[in-house]
């Protein structure tokens, strides 16, 4: 008794420290995570913390010096490469570690890991695409690369240096909160940041939606509402441009070129392309600048991220003085400008996605057939491990086209009792190129020859490089690694036991599209047609929307004695294109119904100037309408839930102005009417302003002005720590506006760069902070001027005594010895 | 006396030492110095709660970071009643509700284990 007595206290403290020390579901452990010694109020950030300071690193050659400049841009000053990418590698650690090591564990689909079992769909569907074991096979080709692997090394030597010296209490809030630790980086990893990227850019597809269409509808129909190329549309290489090369010749067209599902229709989990994720660039020649020297803009549209998915940074050795946006986990500046050259990308959206329905021998799964023979699968055991112990496996097959995806539960009338199964060719597995040195080359170039051999190297996922130097050139290439495909290839699901269904080769890299010093003196893209009909290989019968690529080129046409801030401007142009296009017809047919004529709704609409301008209540109506619009024309004879895929908007644009009696607009599901275009029309209409007023209220300036409708939103990379992003951000645009800012998504880095025979002027900001910390200033200071459409001017240093009012501290990195 | 060596040994240890080294100074610190289980138990628990908050407000002041805000939102997403606290009372409570116990039945277990070993004549 007495012992008990005198004991339990000691339990009892025991017991509580165990309880506070470990995490317990989706609590973090509270000990850790509430001391202030230890746990999250140390990543507060006092602005005085950052103060000059000298670090010594095993790993280095030489003295590196980072200068930090008022906004929290480090520029790196080595004397070396290596030490340059090693510094980079520490120096992006260091702001935003748990960002990039995130990134891979989405890419790896490992995130069961450190969120828990909640991922496992997720990181299932990731794993299946097999972008982990094309990183992997990657990452082991670029080892006989020397300036590939000795980039890449440095890199992850750097990160790991910085990995190295964190105590749990330096760690990111992310980590304490989430309650793990962070591993070491490898030149792996850097690779898994770019399968990333391939995945956002080019993971997606509509060609079972499609598929379904074909099947209930048949080829004629599929000719009239999903044509290969759009009514209106203006291509990024500029129609009557001369080719000037011999095309090899493409596959010709077998005479079946799908393979139809057999019963009803498909389920496929496979995302649509992702309307949102596009971007827009542009350069303008000397002949219609001020300074008579090539201008250049870049604004990629990508989900918009806090923390921030860019990070500027200027890396200088004795080979390259480069400034611009890396991405973190990844050496190199992607999208930049040097004394001599400027460059940006927009995604080229070509189809490098396509799926082949496989017929297995039985269902062990090991043998599927092909050209005439049995051939065999490859298996590979998928283990994920779960937060707090435990592990699920998951068995993926790959054929020669790649991994198998999507396993059908049901028999097929090829063999009963085998499931169906559908592989996957995907141009994010290709594992040759070496994309990493497009931009180690890009970094370093001079001028226009420089600039297409840095281009060689590049696999995926095909962007349009465009280019501008202080020689006077300006040029734009859709480069990548682009399928040689027969026409019509891959718009619907393919059948894998043709050999003519194959991939069967790749269009001659030097025979992609590209274009240099233009007669109209100006290039740009918009995510459009790469190429007009002329063009002699099939890329793909969709690309993005024309909207903002009208848009963007009309302003070009008419830009005379341009300057960096017309460019400026234009990325923040707000003008609805489709709305110019289509609204005048909309309201000719809303006019005929006198409640609708007589409401105020009408009349902002009617009056509206077409600018989504943040305040402009008609961009609320109009595009609100065009939802509805769009259900209300196409949903009965193409339902989504059915997967079916809507015609284009630019397809019903042309059926709206050209076709109004075009039999689709009558509603099947009512077999005793017959709807006309100003029925569908109006009805949908007002179907839009109830829903705006039950949502809104009724019809005001404020409560209905566009940027609160549309309401602009950054979120945080762990969706719950909603306290970590921002909402409510006041600005205009819309997903197809030049500024193509929606509720999600938008211009994620804005670039601007005016180039001069002496030394270059550049603006650029992107929506969020160089630190990735939520407790620091530079955490999110940049996003309201991003939301206001300003540009900060870059500080570009000729050398690292430069001297500007704009550094604030400096950091020395030391070798050990 | 007790009081005041808990907070500046614990202050100096907290510093390098892990968020529970607080435990094992009030256990020592009472088996040397306590009178009573209850002096031991309080006096722990209001040195340890007296140094985290005091640092927690410090950092709070000094860097004039909303992180306790976002955090404390964080935690109290669910709990509409909590919303409305500031962020920073949420989290002194939270810090408290953790190290007061841990650090008081460390005390406690100091003079009981020391009475265990020598009983108190």
């Amino acid at each position: 008794m007495r012992f008990i007595k005198h004991v339990w206290p000691l339990f009892v403290a025991l017991a509580l420290i165990y309880v506070f020390h470990n995490s317990w579901g989706v609590l973090p452990p509270l000990g850790k995570v509430f001391s202030p010694f230890q746990g999250f109020l140390q990543n507060s950030e006092r602005v005085a913390d950052r103060s000059d300071a000298a670090v010594i690193l095993d790993g280095m050659h030489d003295d590196v010096t980072v200068r930090y400049d008022d906004n929290a841009v480090p520029h790196i000053f080595a004397k070396n490469d290596e030490d340059l990418y090693f510094a980079q590698g520490y120096v992006i650690a260091r702001d935003r570690l748990w960002q990039m090591e995130f990134y891979t564990l989405v890419a790896a689909g490992r995130l069961t890991e450190v969120v828990g079992q909640g991922a496992l769909e997720y990181d299932r569907f990731n794993r299946r695409l097999g972008m982990a074991r094309s990183a992997m096979a990657i990452a082991q080709n670029l080892k006989t690369d020397s300036v590939a692997n000795r980039m890449l090394t440095a890199y992850a030597a750097g990160v790991n240096a910085y990995i190295k010296q964190l105590a749990y209490k330096d760690l990111p809030i992310a980590y304490k909160l989430l309650n793990y630790k962070p591993e070491p980086w490898s030149p792996y990893k850097s690779i898994l940041m770019l399968m990333n990227m391939r995945n956002t850019l080019n993971g997606g597809s509509n060609d079972y939606r499609l598929t379904n269409v074909l099947t209930k509808y048949g080829a004629e129909v599929i000719a009239d509402l999903f044509p290969s190329y759009p009514a209106l549309e203006s291509p990024v290489v500029p129609t009557g441009t001369d080719w000037g090369f011999q095309p090899v010749a493409a596959p010709p067209v077998p005479d079946q070129v799908a393979a139809l599902p057999d019963s009803n229709r498909l389920a496929f989990q496979v995302p649509s392309p992702r309307p949102d994720v596009g971007s827009n660039n542009w350069a303008v020649g000397g002949s219609r600048t001020v300074t008579g020297l090539p201008l250049l803009a870049n604004d990629p549209h990508l989900q918009l991220t806090l923390p921030s998915i860019w990070y500027q940074m200027q890396l200088s050795s004795p080979t390259v003085n480069v400034y611009g946006v890396a991405l973190p986990g990844t050496p190199a500046i992607i999208i930049g400008f040097n004394k001599d050259v400027a460059w940006g990308v927009t995604n080229v959206g070509s189809d490098v996605m396509d799926f082949y329905r496989i017929r297995f021998r039985n269902d062990s799964f090991d043998e599927y057939w092909h050209d005439g023979q049995w051939k065999p699968t490859t298996m590979h055991l998928e283990t994920f491990k779960l937060k707090g112990g435990g592990a699920l496996l998951d068995t993926l097959y790959y054929t020669h086209h790649g991994p198998i995806i999507y396993q059908e539960a049901k028999s097929t009338n090829y063999m009963r009792g085998i499931p169906a199964g559908y592989a996957m060719r995907w141009i994010t597995n290709e594992t040759d190129g070496a994309d990493v040195l497009t931009f180690y080359y890009l970094n370093r170039a001079k001028d226009y020859s420089d600039y297409r051999k840095a281009l060689t190297y590049f696999t995926a996922p095909a962007q349009h490089f465009i280019f501008s130097s202080n020689g006077g050139d300006i040029a734009i290439t859709a480069n990548g690694k682009l399928p040689l495909k027969w026409k019509g290839q891959g718009k619907y699901l393919l059948d894998g036991t043709l050999a003519e269904h194959d991939w069967q080769g790749w269009i001659p890299k030097d025979q992609n599209p590209t274009v240099r010093n233009p007669p109209r003196d100006f290039v740009s893209s918009a995510n459009q047609f790469p190429a007009d009909t002329t063009y002699p290989y099939y890329l793909d019968w969709k690309f993005a929307h024309s909207g903002r690529a009208i848009r963007i080129n009309e302003r070009l046409q008419a830009m005379v004695a341009a300057t960096a801030d017309s460019l400026r401007d234009l990325q923040n142009d707000n003008f609805n294109v489709d709305a110019r296009r289509v609204l005048p017809r909309l309201l000719l047919s809303l006019a005929m119904d006198d409640s609708i004529k007589r409401s105020a709704e009408f009349d902002v609409l009617e009056r509206w100037n077409y600018m989504n301008n943040a305040d402009a209540v008609g961009a609320t109506i109009f595009e609100s309408w065009l939802d509805n619009l769009l259900a209300g024309i196409w949903a009965d004879e193409f339902p989504r839930d059915e997967r079916m895929l809507y015609p284009s908007l630019d397809r019903t644009f042309e059926l709206i102005n050209q076709q109004p009696d075009a039999k689709w607009f009558d509603n099947v599901n009512t077999s005793d009417t017959v709807e006309t275009i100003d029925d569908i029309l109006c009805e949908s209409f007002k179907l839009t302003v109830a829903e705006l007023r039950e949502r809104w209220g009724d019809l005001s300036a404020d409560d209905w002005a566009w940027s609160r409708v549309k309401n602009t939103r950054i979120g945080y990379l762990v969706p719950n720590f909603t306290a970590f992003g921002r909402t409510g951000i006041v600005n205009g645009g819309g997903s197809s506006i030049v500024n193509a800012t929606s509720g999600t998504h938008g211009p994620s880095w804005r670039m601007v760069v005016q180039l001069d025979t002496a030394w270059p002027v550049a603006y650029g900001l992107y929506p969020g902070g160089q630190s990735g910390n939520p407790g620091s200033d530079y955490y999110d200071n940049m996003i309201d001027r991003w939301a206001n459409g300003e540009l900060d001017t870059l500080l570009f240093m000729k050398d690292v005594d430069e001297q500007s009012p704009r550094l604030r501290h400096h950091m020395v990195l030391k070798p050990k010895n | 006396m007790l009081y005041l060596l808990i907070v500046l040994i614990g202050g100096v240890l907290s510093y390098f030492a892990p968020w529970w080294i607080i435990a094992p100074v009030c256990f020592i610190l009472c088996w040397w110095l306590a009178r009573k289980p209850a002096h031991a138990f309080w006096v722990s628990a209001f040195a340890a709660v007296t140094l985290w908050l005091g640092y927690a407000v410090y950092l709070q002041v000094v860097t004039g970071s909303g992180l306790a805000d976002n955090v404390a939102a964080i935690f109290t997403g669910s709990m509409p009643v909590l919303t409305d606290m500031p962020g920073i009372v949420i989290v002194m409570l939270v810090a408290t509700l953790v190290i007061a116990p841990v650090a008081g039945f460390s005390g406690l277990a100091g003079v009981q284990m020391k009475r265990l070993i020598h009983p108190p004549r």
